[in-house]
Order: C-alpha cells, then structure tokens, then sequence
C-alpha cells in the first residue's frame, strides 16, 4: 500500500521520482526537528553553485520548514545550520508549521468551536423571556 | 430698518438684528462660540470679532453690537484675521489637545474653528490649566478641562430650562462651570447642554466613547416618548440606535428634546420581542408564525374581535389593525389604554388649538390637571416665554414644580365652576388667553366644564383658539383621527366581551376584564402586555418602520425606518396584513403603498405633513358642573414606556433623580 501510494501520490514525502533522483544524485546533509531530511546535489551546476532539497517526512508542506533549514535551502552557510549559528536560547520556542485548516488553527474569540461566547458588539440585543 | 455694509455690499437688516446677524443675512460666515440664537447674548468667548466703522478702531464682537444705520463692516480684512488668530490662540491655552478620545472628535466647533480660522501651530510652551471632573447626574458627562467658558450652559438652564442648575464658580483663569454643590442635572432637558456645548467638556453619559460621528447612519424620526411629536435624528451603526439628537423646527421642539427622548433608545436593545410566543397550558412557549396564526384562526373570532392600540403606535399599524377588524365585521377599537371616556365627536375639543409656537404669546394661561414638566416639557418651556412676556399662570390639580410663577386654584376640578377673582380678571383684561386641559384633567372628568369656559373666559377670539388639551401619547392624535376611539372608551369593548383582543403595543391596559378573550399582544418589548396575552406577534419599534405621527396639536409628521426589527419580528402592518389572510378577510392592501393611500383615501388630513384642520370647538350651552380629584397620569418621568422602562439608562435616571438613590459613580 505504501509503495503504491507512493506512486500515485504526491503529497506525503517524495514521490518515487524524486526518490530515485535523490538516490542517484543527492547527498543527506541533515534532518530537523520534525524528520525532514535535507540533502544537496553532489554535482555543482554549471556557474558553481551547488542545489540543496528538503523531502519531508510526512506531508508537502513548506511552512514545515523551521527558519533556519529555510535560510539553508535558500544558500545560508556551506554546512548545516547548527555549524554557524548560535546556540537556541532557553526562551526560544519549538518551531511550529501553519496551523491554517488544522484543529490548531487560530479562533477569534466567539466562534462557535469555542463556545460561541465573545464580547458585546453593536446590534447585539437582549431577548425577551416570559420567564424573567 | 437700518441698511449696513458688509464686506461692500449694501443689506438693510431688520430692526433690532445684532452686526453677527447682519453678516450671517450677508451670507458671511462668523464663528462664534458663545453666541447662540435661542439663548441671550453673552459675549464672552470673542470669537466673532469683525471691524466696524464708525467705531473705536479695534475689532469688536459682532454678537452684541446693535446694526445701525449706515455701518460698514468688514469680515475679512487683515485686522479680522489677526484678532481670530489671537482668540483661538488664547482660547487653546488652556484647552487639552485630546482630540483623539474626545467624543465630541468630528462635531467639534472649536476643532472646526481651529481648522478654519486657527493659527496652525502653537508658540505657547507652559503649563496648560487643569480643572477636575464635576459630576452632574447620570446623563451628563464632564471634562471640565476641556471647557472654554462660553456659559452656554448655564444660560440654557437658566433661560430655557428655568432651573438654576448650572453656574460658573471662581473668575478669570480659575473659573470652573459646575451643578451647584455638584449635585446631579435634574430638569427633563438637561441633556440638551450636551448639544449646546462647543467643545467636548459636556458630552453624553451613556454614548460615551461609542461611536464618531462620520460612522453613523442619520435618519429622519419622530420622539414618541411623550405627544409634543419633537423632530429627532437616529443615529444608528449597524443594527442599533446609539443615540438621537434633535432637529430643528420652531414649529414643534425648537431646538431640544427631553431627556426621555434622547436617552430612552438603550432599551431598544433589552427585552426585546424577537421570537412568537404562544401560551401553553399556562405557560408562554416559543412558537413558529404558522403555529400562531393556525392558533388565531382556531379561536374563530368572527365579528367577535377588537383592538386596542397602546401610545407609541403610528397611524399605518392603527389603519391596518382598524381595516382588519372592520372586514371582520366588527367596529371595538380604542386607543385611551387607561379608560377614558372624554367624547371624541369633535376632534377640536380634544386638540391644542393655538398651536405650540403661539402659546408663547398668551398672556393668561390656565392649566386644568397637567404636570406640565413631565407630560410635555417642551410645552412647558414655552409657557415659560409667556410667562416672560408677562403672562399670568393659574393651575388646577396637585402642585407642581413650576419653572415659571404660577398659581394653584387646588386639585378639584369643581374649582372650574366657581374661578376665583384672580383669574376671571386676568382673562377678562387678557387678549389671548388660554386653557390647556391635561390627561389628569380630562381622566378627572374636566372636558365638559373646560369647554363650558370657552364662552366664560372668552377662549375663542379672532384669529386665536385659546382651547388646548395635551395629551400624553404620542399615537393619541392619530388614533382620535382614525376614529380609534368607543364612546364609553375602553369599558365598551369589555362590556362586548371580544373572543379576539388584539392589543397594539398595548402596555397599560387593565386585563382583568379580558379574561375569557384570547390576547394577541402585537408589540416591541415584553412589558406588561407580553406578560398578560396568550399569544405574542413580535413587531417593531418607532425606530424599525416607517410611519406618521400626529402629535398633540395635531400635526401630522412622517418618521423614517432607521434599523431593522431584531430576530423575528416584522412590520406591524404586515404582521395585520397576514392575520388577515389567517382570518379569511380582506382588508385591501398589500404593500406599504396601498396601506398608506387606503388610510390617507379615508382620512385625508394625514396625506399632507403639517397642522390638520379641525375645524372649530363646539358649542356648548352653560357649563357643566364636574367634581373630582385631578391625579397626574405619570408618577415617574423617565420609565413610562416600555422602551423606557426597557432602558438601563433611564432606569438609572428614575433610580437617582426621581427616587433619590445614590448610585453616584466615583468621578474618575
Ligand atoms: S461646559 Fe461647554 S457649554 Fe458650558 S461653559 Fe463650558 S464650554 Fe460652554
Ligand atoms: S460669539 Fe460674540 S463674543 Fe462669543
């Protein structure tokens, strides 16, 4: 099953494609917090740059990415990040990915998710009850 | 009449008009803050500065200096400029620069005048004076730092309200405007300081930091609060009223609203009707429209079905609720809520004939059973002009507070028979007199022996009607036209034991005797008459439909439809509109267009806006004795409707001014 959606899909990892790619030509640099492995091409391009890939662990999703491996692909040091940047500060807090269309995502207070109770706003009226 | 120059062209102005007045009849434009047409002319804030000549060379205030004959005044010369630079620079030494949260941002004449005739930058770097807070009730607001002296204020409570409420302590640099003894406003137009003050050193208690002026939606409206039918602004955000200013028109409110009028619309967002309600054994459920009407048309009402309109409707509801009950066959409508009978034959005899504008000029007035301040303060500050100009006053019922000199005759209106010298020999020698009979009056049983003093007093002169009644329902005057009235008044229609009660808004009438009906409450708010009907049709209020107004002089306004109707709840004609089909009547109309051409095709006086034709008082042979206690119908200004009674603010009002509770904030 797995091998087979590998194949025919694309959005979790790297298709067989870019597997065999990686395999012939990539070597693995390092992998971050949340097992996205980085690799760079063995062979530099024609103007003497070399090319730098990310095949995540889990699904495509490109704010997956922490700040630092970002600087990386996109040419920040020669070796991996942890090499030329400073220690994490104790303040500094774990790297989180785009909470958009997950359960984490953000809710204005009043939301019916969260209960539907949110401060008085204009138009907002109060109900008669026979009761009261 | 005395022609000056302005600015070189030629005008003749009118006698008496100040040089402010003959530039703005120019069409220059003065500024000004101190001066204020309604009120006298102070001249102390030096503004208006412009040059005149003949005259000591310096600039002088336009505000109160006469027009004469032969004058050339300049507005905008060099020296004009240069002394309304100084002013605003003088005026903003001690002004904060707090624009950014003053509520009076955007309506602001100092900021306009700044704008306009400022200097642009300040060359003044000490320190700027600082005044504390003064508390003046739950209405008003004050940061008297903000305050530039312009005394309107106080010459409003004193002129207009007539209560020395208002005063200013201290002189020169160290004057402080505040309440005497810092003791709440309590006159019913306290609030129009509010709107008189220039800057924001008085603004409005409960619209505090709500809105900017550019964001609301204004509309055009009709008070309901009380029958005086004063000309009001909604301003509305979205779906609420935040607030209501007045409009002008000297015919009817001048310039001022009570403070009911003004305050009273927080309580159209509280017990708001916004879902239909049936009784279910016993108890008030939530239902569906279909459920209620099947619930209607099951009681079979036939012929047997009357309605009864409360104070606040407009005509367009009572026509269509008069049009239903009329194709059913039946003819039970009554709008006198609290039972009275008093005939309304002729609409002249229950109308106030002068006219609010021309009772300002009567020189004997007699008020049989009316508390004038709180059935109709505006009326009041009227009588107050007359009384100026030398008026005498005598008053029939329980004392008052008058603002004015006035005499009691005591609370009986058997007084009406036998008048005390003093008063037949001020209306003898009076050339307008007047009568204004209340609802305390004509509850008393006053009507007959007040028009019986037409004839003995002389009421009925050339070119002046000196008969009024007031009335204290704003829907009165039109119900009375539509003919919305038994001749038993609200006895008739219990004594025809109706199967189906619809009740308008209805809040005041006594149930008991509808016991056996089915109660179909038609309304804004649940108040009484939610709690006593057994079915609810959740409607609008005043400011959610388009409707006309006839108010206590019979004049005939149209207000405008500024929010919708929250939930639920419809137009109240469309709600009578399907009743109608749910009944299998016809009533001949089906939009708003066709409702008002049918009303306006049978009472044609409320096509046109303005004063309807009464024509005149009947006659009358002696006059009738009566006897009774006169009783004033409103106990409590501020709570005495369902919307006011429904409003936060105005329960504060009556909570500390009319019942003396200390629920004084701490001054921040
Ligand atoms: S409080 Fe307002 S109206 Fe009263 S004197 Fe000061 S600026 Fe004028
Ligand atoms: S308007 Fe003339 S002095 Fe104030």
């Amino acid at each position: 099953m797995n091998f087979l959606s590998k194949i025919f899909t694309w959005w979790n990892g790297a298709t067989i494609g870019t597997m065999l790619a990686a395999w012939r030509g990539f070597e693995h640099v390092g992998t971050d917090a949340q097992g996205n492995k980085y690799y760079r091409s063995k062979k530099k391009t024609g103007d003497g740059r070399e090319r730098r890939w990310v095949i995540y662990e889990g699904s495509n999703d490109a704010s997956r990415v922490p700040s630092e491996w970002h600087g990386w692909l996109h040419g920040l040091g020669e070796d991996v990040p942890e090499s030329f940047l400073p220690p994490a500060r104790i303040w500094e807090t774990d790297y989180t990915p785009n909470a958009t269309g997950t359960d984490t995502r953000y809710l204005p207070q009043g939301a019916l998710e969260k209960g539907g109770h949110r401060a008085r706003a204009t138009g907002d009226y109060e109900a008669w009850s026979p009761d009261a | 009449m005395p022609n000056v120059t302005v600015d070189g062209t030629e005008i003749e102005v009118p006698e008496g008009a100040t040089v402010l007045q003959a530039c703005e009849l120019a069409g220059k434009e003065i500024p000004r803050f101190c001066y204020h047409e309604r009120l006298s002319i102070a001249g102390n804030c030096r503004m208006c500065l412009v040059e005149v000549k003949p005259g000591p060379p310096k600039p002088q205030a336009s505000c109160a200096l006469p027009a004469t004959e032969g004058q050339e005044i300049r507005t905008d010369s060099e020296m004009v400029k240069k002394a309304r630079e100084g002013v605003m620079e003088f005026l903003l030494i001690n002004h904060p620069l707090d624009c950014p949260i003053c509520d009076q941002g955007g309506e602001c004449d100092l900021q306009d005048q700044a704008m306009a005739y400022g200097r642009g930058y300040t060359r003044y770097d000490e320190n700027k004076r600082a005044v504390t807070e003064k508390y003046m009730g739950p209405l008003i607001k004050t940061i008297m730092t903000r305050c530039i002296h312009c005394t309107r204020c106080v010459r409003f409570s004193e002129e207009v309200a007539g209560v020395d409420e208002i005063g200013a302590l201290y002189r020169g640099e160290n004057m402080q405007i505040t309440t005497y003894l810092e003791q709440a406003a309590e006159h019913e137009l306290s609030a129009n300081v509010i709107d008189l003050c220039p800057v924001g050193a008085l603004t409005s208690r409960p619209y505090a930091y709500e809105a900017r002026p550019w964001e609301l939606k204004k509309t055009l409206s009709i008070d309901v609060s009380d029958a005086m039918g004063s000309n009001i602004t909604l301003c509305s955000r979205g779906r609420e009223v935040l607030r209501v200013l007045p409009r002008i028109n000297d015919e009817v409110n001048e310039e001022w609203i009570t403070d009911k009028a003004r305050y009273q619309v927080d309580g159209l967002q509280r017990r708001r009707l916004d879902k239909v309600f049936l009784r279910k054994r016993g108890k008030l459920v939530e239902g569906s429209w279909d459920e209620a009407f099947k619930a209607i048309a099951k009681a079979k009402p036939g012929k047997s079905i009357a309605a009864i309109a409360g104070d606040m409707v407009d005509c367009e509801t009572m026509f269509a609720a008069k049009a239903l009950v009329k194709a059913s066959g039946s003819d039970l409508v009554e709008s006198r809520q609290t039972g009275m009978d008093y005939p309304t034959g002729n609409l002249a005899a229950v109308n106030f004939n002068t006219s609010f504008a021309e009772i300002e000029n009567a020189d004997a007035v007699l008020i049989v059973g009316s508390n004038l301040r709180t059935e109709a303060a505006l009326l009041n500050v009227r009588i107050r002009k007359a009384v100026k100009r030398g008026a005498k006053v005598f008053v029939v019922g329980p004392e008052w507070e008058t603002t004015y000199p006035a005499e009691f005759l005591g609370d009986d209106v058997s007084v009406l028979g036998k008048l005390p010298k003093a008063v037949t020999d001020a209306f003898k020698d009076a050339e307008r007199p007047a009568l204004i009979l209340g609802a305390g009056g004509l509850a008393a049983g006053a009507y007959d022996s007040a028009l019986g003093l037409v004839e003995t007093l002389g009421l009925v002169k050339d070119g002046w009607n000196g008969f009024n009644v007031v009335h204290t329902a704003a829907a009165r005057m039109g119900a009375l036209m539509l003919g919305f009235a038994q001749d038993g008044g609200i006895a008739d229609i219990a004594k025809a034991k109706p199967k189906l009660v619809l009740a308008l808004g209805a809040d005041e009438v006594d149930w008991e005797p509808f016991a056996d009906s089915l109660k179909v409450y038609i309304g804004h708010h649940g108040d009484k008459g939610a709690h006593a009907a057994d079915i609810i049709l959740p409607a609008a209020s005043y400011a959610e439909k388009p409707g006309s107004y006839v108010n206590t002089e019979g004049r005939v306004q149209f207000a405008d439809k500024a929010v919708f109707a929250p939930g639920d709840a419809r137009e109240d004609w469309t709600i009578l509109r399907a009743l109608a089909d749910a009944l299998k009547v016809k009533v001949g109309f089906d939009n708003f267009a066709q409702l008002r051409a049918a009303m306006t095709e049978e009472v044609p006086a409320l096509a046109v806006e303005g004063l309807a034709d009464y024509g005149s008082l009947p006659k009358t042979g002696k006059a009738a004795k009566a006897e009774g206690k006169i009783a004033y119908p409103i106990a409590d200004f501020y709570l005495t409707n369902p919307i006011a009674r429904a409003s936060t603010t105005m329960q504060r009002c009556s909570a500390e001014l009319i019942h003396g509770e200390d629920v004084r904030e701490a001054a921040e």
